[in-house]
């Protein structure tokens, strides 16, 4: 019979966990060069000398002193579960860091195995690190890792078996001075009469948290027999200045080991020493920051041309041919008229997607896009959002739902509600075609320069709206941002592709459910009543259209205008496909139709850009900040904060934009 | 190679980035002035602001160098790289472009002075800064 062993791994955020849990496993999870990639526990499995290993990939944590939600993920995992072996992946390039984690770990009486991972970017650097003094110095098993190319994987499997087997686990403790220790001993005593709670958890490990101040254990404590005591003792001393003192306790035990078994090399300034000292210059920063997002953009806009002419030409061919020569008519039509039109005029801007996700993986493997969040925190918290925001609005410029889902790496409530409701507001990939449609038909050589607008004017809205929460629904002072540069790593074309294609692949499953059903639905509308000439205002979604007008008609839009707005409600992409059905277009091309549409010009079709930007999020978007605030009340307020702004800055930009382009 | 070759390079192509920045704003604010069309620059506030953003890096390198600060290196290395890296884009952007008008037939419609762009011609000296102190500047940098 196999035997089954868990694994859990663990460590500093932005240490490799990801990439050695998809060499161990197989996986293809994503990766990030940020912190905070992994906001949820992930599972894999392999079978290695006949057991049979379950491994499971945490999100990262600094301390077993959890604060925000994605670091009590980890921390419930390792305390509740209790797997058999914690592998804690620990950065070679930073250790002194990285063991801070290793000492609580220790403490615990976890059985660990350290994964000494990034170990060739360590030795790239000079760094040599004794891996044996060090196991001895910690009675934990030290393995060698290079997780991007599958180095030491076995061994590491291998010393995880051992320790299984092994008994007992680290006889060290950090030793953090004799009144502290007097204190935990106090507390060791007090806690004996709690036996459903000391059965669980050691009883050192419990007294150490409750010094450091830990909600969670408090609570746990206060369950139980021994509040009362515990509680007297913990009032007569300073828990803040005990919790510091025990840090610095930890850091001065690290410190002792370290010279023993690190030796660093200390040649001056490092590439990425250098690049940041440009990049995250106070002054030039941002700059640089929106000359590159501008630089992705035009890209995005042109590079992936002769591709959309490609597909467009195939599409138009196709719808026309479908219409023409299927029987009966109302196939031909729903076939040519409604799925290859509807579907086809959102397959058109599948380029765009790939390039723009490949450039942004490219920026985020390269350790940049860290930087960004950086550089934007001076701004963000003059605006009252903490720095850690600007990493799930980046995220957000993909697709706003893991955006949503990674701020659970920002600590406060406020701030992540805040965070939270902002980001619905970062242009996500599906908006892109319809930038892309109209920028396209409208402003041609300027097209590159338009969509750039409207992510800037997105990040505007983003900024301008936490400034506005803050100071009104969401009053309070926001946390202060440590983040750990990641160094710069040269991206490898196979890891950047992967990344690519992983995002990009939801785009196209997408076309073959979402956007297919919403384009057979309009269809279906712009067919019926029975008889009804073809997508005419006398059509059930003429009819839907012209309830509709009223509300949009000052912004400029027509009827069928804000039919595609309705149905992009299913997903932002369905206002390209819904055009494209009700359009009908044919063999001509949808960008030619709408610039031949008499209702429409650049100042509605700017218009329509900031309207589709800002308007309201998707449904997928909606479920996600419902499951991520608990509250019906805050995902209707995101409803109607984003249809407000919207049809404001709308209203504004159609109004203003004549004024910019001549009239046109 | 010295400090003062990258001084006299930095501060070169510093000026050269930032004028035509302004040249290529002014331009699309202004429109097209006579004299100055042989320079072929086409009236576009981004790209502009692009060109601003790496003649101030180059720049803001050539002051501190010239401070005697030898944190003034790493802003004309990037300065070089943001040069070559916005050259690329350019790049890539007129052969995308190139490619779509022979594939609707327009090709015979364009022009070299059409495809002429400062951020495309100016990465030339990028080039040669990064052939130059290229070496110098990776050094460290490992594959992901």
């Amino acid at each position: 019979m196999r035997k089954r062993v868990r694994i859990a791994l663990t460590g500093n955020p932005n240490v490799g966990k990801t990439t050695l849990f998809n060499a161990l496993t197989g996986s293809r999870q994503h990766v990030g060069n940020w912190p905070g990639v992994t906001v949820e526990k992930k599972t894999g499995r392999i079978n290695r000398n006949g057991y049979d290993i379950e491994i499971v990939d945490l999100p990262g944590t600094y301390s077993l002193t959890a604060y925000s939600a994605d670091e009590i993920v980890a921390r419930d995992f390792i305390l509740e579960e209790k797997p058999d072996v914690v592998v804690q992946v620990v950065d070679a390039t930073n250790l002194e860091r990285n063991l801070y984690l290793t000492t609580q770990l220790a403490e615990l009486g976890a059985p660990v195995v350290i994964a000494l991972n990034m170990a060739d970017a360590a030795e790239a650097r000079g760094d040599a690190i004794d891996r044996e003094r060090l196991s001895a110095f910690l009675e934990i098993p030290v393995v060698r890792t290079v997780g991007t190319r599958g180095d030491g994987i076995g061994d590491l499997l291998d010393a995880a078996i051992r320790e299984v087997k092994t008994s007992p686990h680290h006889k060290h403790a950090v030793c953090y001075g004799a009144e502290v220790e007097a204190m935990i001993a106090s507390l060791v005593d007090a806690l004996a009469i709690d036996r459903a709670l000391t059965a669980r958890y050691p009883r050192r490990w419990l007294a150490v948290k409750l010094l450091e101040g830990d909600e969670n254990v408090l609570a746990r404590v206060r369950e139980g027999p021994a509040s009362i005591h515990v509680q007297n003792l913990l009032s007569s001393i300073d828990v803040d200045g005990y919790e510091a003192s025990m840090a610095d306790k930890r850091y001065e035990a690290i410190a002792a080991i370290l010279p023993q078994v690190h030796r660093t090399d200390t040649r001056g300034a490092t590439f990425s020493d250098m690049v940041d000292r440009v990049v995250t210059n106070r002054y030039l920063g941002i700059p640089i920051f929106l000359a590159l997002m501008w630089g992705a953009f035009e890209l995005t806009f042109t590079v992936a041309t002769p591709f959309m002419t490609v597909i467009d030409t195939l599409v138009a061919w196709l719808a026309g041919f479908a219409t023409g020569s299927i029987e009966p008519a109302w196939l031909g039509s729903l076939i040519g008229d409604g799925i290859v039109s509807g579907v086809g005029a959102v397959l058109i801007f599948l380029p765009n997607i790939f390039i723009l996700f490949l450039i942004l993986a490219i920026l985020e493997d390269s350790g940049y896009l860290a930087r960004a969040a950086f550089i934007m925190d001076r701004p963000l918290h003059a605006l009252g959002l903490p720095g850690k925001a600007f990493i799930p609005m980046l995220i957000g410029f993909g697709c706003n739902v893991p955006a949503i889902m990674a701020t659970r790496s920002i600590e406060g409530e406020k701030d992540r509600l805040i965070a939270i409701l902002v980001n619905p507001f970062m242009s996500c990939s599906a908006r892109l075609p319809v930038y892309v449609l109209f920028a396209g038909a409208f402003f041609e050589a300027r097209a590159g320069g338009v969509i750039f607008f409207l992510y800037v004017l997105g990040i505007v809205v983003a900024v301008v709206s936490a400034k506005l929460f803050r100071s009104t629904i969401l009053r309070g002072e926001s946390s202060p941002f440590i983040m750990e540069m990641p160094p710069y790593r040269l991206p490898t074309a196979t890891t950047s592709l992967r990344h690519m294609w992983s995002r990009g692949s939801l785009y196209l499953r997408k076309a073959g459910t979402v956007i297919l059903f919403g384009a057979m639905i309009v269809w279906l509308l712009a067919s019926l009543p029975y008889g009804v000439e073809y997508g005419s205002e006398g059509s059930l979604a003429g009819s839907i259209g012209h309830l509709v007008e009223p509300l949009v008609a000052p912004l400029g839009f027509d009827w069928k205008v804000a039919v595609a707005l309705i149905f992009g409600f299913l997903a932002k992409e369905v206002v390209v496909g819904s055009l494209g059905v009700l359009y009908g277009t044919g063999e001509e091309s949808l960008s030619g139709a709408l610039f031949a549409d008499p209702n429409l010009s650049a100042a509605t079709a700017l218009a329509l850009m900031v309207f589709a930007l800002l308007y309201m999020p998707c449904v997928a978007t909606l479920g996600v900040i419902r499951k991520e605030t608990g509250s019906w009340r805050w995902t209707g307020f995101a409803i109607a904060y984003g249809l407000a702004v919207a049809w404001l800055l709308a209203f504004a930009v159609g109004h203003l934009a004549p004024v910019f382009t001549g009239g046109v | 190679m010295n400090n003062g070759m990258k001084i006299l390079f930095g501060a070169v192509s510093g000026v050269l980035y930032a004028v035509f920045g302004l040249l290529q704003i002014a331009r699309a604010v202004f429109g097209p002035v006579e004299s100055l069309q042989a320079l072929l620059i086409p009236g576009n506030i981004f790209n502009g602001f692009v060109l601003l953003v790496i003649g101030s890096v180059l720049l803001a390198g050539v002051r501190r160098l010239f401070g005697g600060r030898e944190d003034g290196m790493p802003f004309v290395y990037v300065g070089i790289l943001l040069s070559v890296g916005f050259g690329l884009v350019e790049l890539l952007a007129l052969c995308a472009l190139g490619a779509d008008a022979y594939l609707v037939g327009e090709w015979a419609d364009r022009s070299a002075a059409d495809a002429a762009n400062p951020l495309l011609y100016l990465a030339v000296i990028g080039v040669l800064g990064l052939l130059v102190w290229g070496k110098e500047f990776f050094r460290g940098v490992w594959a992901a």
